[in-house]
């Protein structure tokens, strides 16, 4: 037998049943490709004549089927590392069945990278049940373990989020990471490995370029703020001089910096009266401006019983106040 | 079920194009025969880094996959016969393969035009017109001017599973 494909552009007849079965023409593509289990039909069909006239015959047809193909992809949805404080943090990740049939995927992770400066405490792996994209706690399933996705369409996308809890130790600018995998449960491995019979319709499922596992980071940052008092004193004698000899005015200067990431509430700077020495009263000041000694709408209240207090409210960080105040040594 | 009134819609509307066709020729057996076949072509990388294709039975496909679908002719009668024309529908699920035989006699709009992938358009639901590629083809044929007795062929296409 020879293999033929020469063309002969001999005009003959266009062949009718060709014609119609061309009609069907339609196809669901996918990024998956055809989903598994569809079977791939082909016939051929001829007419010549016979010298009797016109005559069409029909090739058998032959039939395969598309076997399952695993494939999955998992990214972080979070668009950088998140600013995280010591308690609880959510993770996004976004899991999409790469494949061309349904499949489940077995969730791990992991909080123990390595290069962590510290690791968090998974909590639960949950999904996004509402598909808003945030975790709404009490709506968002929490996935029990073993944590398995259910059985995700060809093409199905997921949103997971990692519920974890970061450490009171994690001091600010610190990074920490947490790895998250995701395995299809029929099998996963080398592309091109088969589990025979495991696919969709009792067909084989080939693991495909992803190796039919994926893994995806997600970063936190700490955000940790701290305050620091820096106290300072400078002594008059009533000679002009700096000797502590009653009489002698003590002006206290307490610098209150805040460094770190992000905001402190309600921060108030307190100090006693010390030992000896008497309050003088209005010299109370904030950044240079007086402050009333009475509580009222100012930030600032002094006496000799109770000390002085000044009430700082919100401070970023970057920012430092300055309190001042005087006593006389008695 | 659905395959044999497809076949028979078909059988009529070609009775119908063709009225004067003689009904004794339908009854005779046909001196042609076609024989369809699938293989899938798989590319073994050797430990050097070389690469063979292989042939083998279609038992395990994925999309991405490569079939070579082929068709045997062969003329057991006495007489030759002429005006020979195989023609295949492609699968849906399958799209032509871009190391196709560019000379390949193709129809993109469901069998109503013919000719070599390269003179023939496609018209977008845009209204703009493009260049058909092989994911458009919808169908192959083959044109041969006659078979002499006892002759015999093999007409294959390569295509790629959506």
């Amino acid at each position: 037998m020879t293999t033929d494909t020469r063309i002969n552009f001999a005009l003959t007849t266009i062949c009718g049943a060709a014609a119609l079965s061309g009609l069907l023409f339609a196809t669901s593509a996918q990024a998956g490709g055809v989903t598994a289990g569809t079977l791939i039909e082909n016939t051929a069909v001829a007419s010549y004549d016979d010298g009797a006239g016109p005559r069409t015959i029909n090739s058998n047809t032959v039939t395969v089927r598309v076997d399952e193909l695993l494939d999955v992809t998992l990214t972080s949805l979070d668009p950088g590392p998140i600013t995280a404080r010591p308690g609880d943090a959510v993770l996004a990740f976004e899991l999409t069945n790469q494949g061309n049939g349904p499949e489940a995927f077995r969730l791990v992770a992991n909080p123990a990278v390595a290069g962590n400066d510290f690791d968090v405490t998974v909590r639960a792996i949950a999904k996004d049940s509402n598909g808003n994209g945030v975790y709404d706690e009490g709506i968002d399933q929490i996935l029990t373990a073993p944590e398995t996705t259910d059985l995700l369409a060809a093409d199905a996308v997921l949103t997971l989020f990692v519920l974890v809890t970061v450490p009171e130790g994690a001091s600010d600018t610190q990074t920490s990471n947490v790895e998250l995998t995701a395995e299809a449960v029929t099998g996963s491995g080398a592309p091109g490995s088969v589990f025979a019979g495991a696919g969709v319709d009792g067909g084989d499922a080939i693991v495909g370029t992803t190796g039919a596992l994926a893994t995806a980071r997600g970063g936190m940052v700490a955000g940790m703020v701290s305050v620091q008092l820096i106290k300072s004193v400078v002594l008059r004698d009533p000679f002009g001089g700096t000797g502590a000899v009653p009489g002698t005015v003590a002006t206290f200067t307490i610098e209150a910096r805040v460094t770190g990431t992000g905001t402190i509430n309600d921060l108030t700077v307190t100090d006693a009266i010390p030992e000896g020495t008497t309050y003088a009263p209005g010299t109370l000041a904030l950044g240079g401006a007086t402050l009333t000694d009475a509580a009222d709408g100012d930030a600032g209240t002094g006496s000799d019983a109770a000390g002085i207090a000044v009430n700082l409210g919100n401070v970023s960080a970057g920012s430092t106040s300055t309190v001042t105040f005087d006593v006389v040594i008695d | 079920m659905k395959k044999l009134n497809k076949i028979m819609i078909a059988m009529s509307a070609i009775a119908m194009a063709l009225p004067a066709m003689p009904l004794a020729a339908q009854d005779a057996a046909s001196p042609v025969v076609l024989k369809g076949d699938v293989m899938a072509e798989k590319v073994i990388t050797a430990p050097d880094g070389s690469e063979t294709r292989e042939m083998v039975p279609p038992t395990t496909i994925v999309p991405g996959d490569r079939l070579i679908f082929g068709t045997d002719y062969a003329n057991s009668g006495s007489d030759a016969v002429s005006n020979f024309v195989v023609t295949n529908p492609l699968p849906a699920a399958v799209r032509l393969a871009p190391d196709a035989d560019p000379a390949l006699h193709v129809s993109v709009d469901g069998g109503k035009t013919w000719g070599a992938l390269s003179a023939l358009s496609i018209t977008d639901s845009d209204g703009t017109t493009r260049p058909a590629a092989h994911a458009d083809v919808t169908h192959v044929r083959w044109v041969l001017a006659s078979i002499a007795p006892g002759a015999s062929g093999r007409l294959t296409y390569p295509a790629i599973i959506r």
